[in-house]
């Protein structure tokens, strides 16, 4: 006789289908709002006028001397555009997988998405794959809209700067999955995700070399794992000065990657628990 | 039993003008329970002020140089060395615009997301109320907001506010018709359209291109000098900005005062009419509960 397959736990393939299921609704969704998939590409394109004017007004004949003694280039845009094509995986990371499950609380979907016999980590892996897919279109795009609008330009190796971006990648999203269950634990999440996304980008360097931050202030930039990403990905794209050697800023972006992984798991599932003993996850 | 018509004075459709001011009372009232009920708001009322010019100011730090040599040139544009000040007033009406865009320009929409939006529609209101009534917890609360601002600019940015308080109020008053006016006929169009945040990228984008909230304004190509100029956020970042940082006095934002004065007209109008069309519009193709 046959031994009937029970319907938990979910076999690999099903689990698969599941994640393609969940990556796939999230792709389907974003496309409904075609207003606001568009604006994503403009957006950050917007944020960086006000910069590349006031740079305008810091400058003698279109070079920002001023701004190359502590950089060491005087292409402030350049630099400023890739700080806002990474800081668009930073958002990505705080409103696509932190805020998801706040938008899946508000749309009453989330208890019973939880009652589905599939992991909840891999709920929040589909949900990522889609957010990253969108933002590396995105920022595709926008890079082609700032060839043209601010003449950027890249002078170093690309393939080396993915050395850097792919395991600040990995460790950003890692740090996601310890996010989302913060959000789940808070629940009132707006004001959390939005200072928190947009403090980490400030003290990263997003806008800005991180040299010119107070020595107080500096320390909160050297603990995050993407002040050396950025720095990395600049100095080998930019050719601008580093605050350590780029070797050992990548050694310590591949650290941060592993741990960020472990930890952002292990916080999400501690959390998660917490959070089903409370009873808390259907209400928002 | 004989069933007995009771003649009403007046009809349940036609409100007098006390149960009008009932009903915004009432909507003031919710909103400002709403508001109370999510505390976080106490922590952008202290953090904002302080993180969002934070990132213009240390690039400004950047672009100054060690020795100083951009700053002279910004100062030789602006007429202005106290760059923190100046990004702290241009970002602060920005961020003022923004939450009216967000907060006004959403309270319709957000009442259509949660579904009360048409049974309270079929209530014999002054539809408008809800839109006003909406406003004024929100006008409250951004009172204390800038005011706060300005206390966290002169402490922890060093900010010297050496022009007139008055004129700056001033300014700050006039500016409120005219951040408002847009605030109302963007909730009006929002509820038709539904993708309110393409909608706020667009508005509060434009701000931030345009109304020169880290550069002034001479710096721009002309083209986009005539756009600006069609702009009220650069009349009160001009004026608010000349009034508190420097001792110029009133000849020196005597224009900017009078464009708000017509901006505000001009915006409270157009406000009051989109919202006129919008709710004709919404009874007759039934777009008001869809979203």
């Amino acid at each position: 006789m046959d031994t009937p397959s029970l319907l938990y736990p979910p076999t690999f393939r099903s689990k698969f289908r599941a994640f393609l299921a969940i990556a796939r609704k999230d792709w389907k969704q974003y496309w409904r709002y075609p207003l606001n998939a568009v604006s994503t590409v403009f957006q950050p394109v917007i944020w960086l006028a006000p910069v590349y004017f006031m740079g305008m007004a810091f400058s003698t004949d279109g070079k920002a001397l001023g701004f190359a003694q502590y950089s060491g280039t005087t292409d402030y845009m350049s630099f400023l555009i890739l700080g806002a094509i990474l800081g668009n995986f930073v958002n990505a990371v705080f409103w696509g997988m932190g805020y998801a499950l706040k938008n899946d609380m508000d749309a009453g979907v989330m208890e019973s998405n939880w009652l589905t016999p599939v992991p909840r980590l891999l709920i929040l892996m589909g949900r990522s794959v889609t957010n990253l897919f969108v933002t590396t279109i995105t920022s595709l795009g926008m890079l082609v809209i700032c060839y043209f609008v601010f003449g950027f330009k890249v002078t170093g190796d690309v393939g080396q700067a993915l050395l850097a971006i792919i395991p600040m990648l990995i460790a950003l999203y890692g740090f996601g999955f310890a996010f989302a269950g913060l959000v789940l634990l808070m629940r009132e999440a707006n004001t959390l995700v939005d200072t928190s996304s947009f403090m980490v980008q400030v003290f990263s360097g997003t806008d800005f070399p991180i040299n010119v931050l107070p020595k107080w202030l500096l320390p909160i930039s050297l603990l995050i794992p993407l002040t050396y990403g950025l720095d990395a990905t600049r100095g080998l794209l930019l050719k601008t000065n580093t605050i350590l050697s780029i070797g050992v800023e990548i050694a310590l972006l591949f650290v941060f990657m592993v741990v960020f992984l472990w930890f952002g798991s292990w916080a999400f599932h501690r959390v998660e628990r917490k959070v089903r003993s409370l009873g808390t996850l259907g209400q928002h | 039993m004989t069933i007995q018509t009771l003649p009403l004075t007046r009809s349940l459709g036609r409100p007098s003008f006390l149960a009008n001011w009932r009903a915004l009372a009432a909507v003031m009232k919710r909103e400002w329970v709403i508001f109370l009920r999510y505390p976080s708001w106490v922590i952008s009322l202290f953090i904002w002020p302080v993180i969002f010019p934070l990132s213009y100011i240390f690039t400004a730090h950047a672009l100054s140089g060690k020795n100083g040599i951009g700053l002279a040139q910004f100062y030789s544009i602006t007429g202005i060395k106290d760059y923190a000040g100046y990004m702290a007033i241009g970002t602060i009406i920005w961020m003022w615009q923004n939450v009216v865009l967000w907060n006004v320009g959403g309270s319709l929409r957000n009442e259509q997301m949660r579904g009360t939006l048409e049974s309270n529609w079929l209530s014999p209101t002054w539809r408008f109320a809800y839109l006003l009534g909406s406003s004024a917890p929100q006008l409250l609360s951004m009172l204390m907001f800038l005011t706060v601002s300005a206390i966290e600019f002169v402490f922890i940015f060093g900010v010297q506010f050496e022009g007139s308080l008055w004129l700056t109020l001033l300014a700050i008053l006039l500016a409120i018709p005219s951040i408002y006016g847009l605030g109302f006929a963007f909730a009006s169009i929002v509820i038709n359209v539904k993708e309110a945040n393409a909608f706020v990228f667009l508005v509060r984008g434009m701000v931030m291109v345009f109304c020169g909230i880290t550069y002034p304004i001479s710096i721009l190509p002309e083209w986009m000098r005539h756009v600006s100029a069609w702009l009220p956020q650069t009349y009160i970042i001009h004026a608010v900005r000349t009034a508190a940082l420097s001792d110029e006095g009133l000849p020196a934002i005597a224009f900017d005062l009078k464009m708000l004065a017509l901006f505000g007209v001009l915006w409270l109008t157009l406000g009051y009419i989109a919202f006129t069309w919008m709710e004709r519009r919404a009874r007759r193709t039934g777009a008001i509960g869809q979203y």
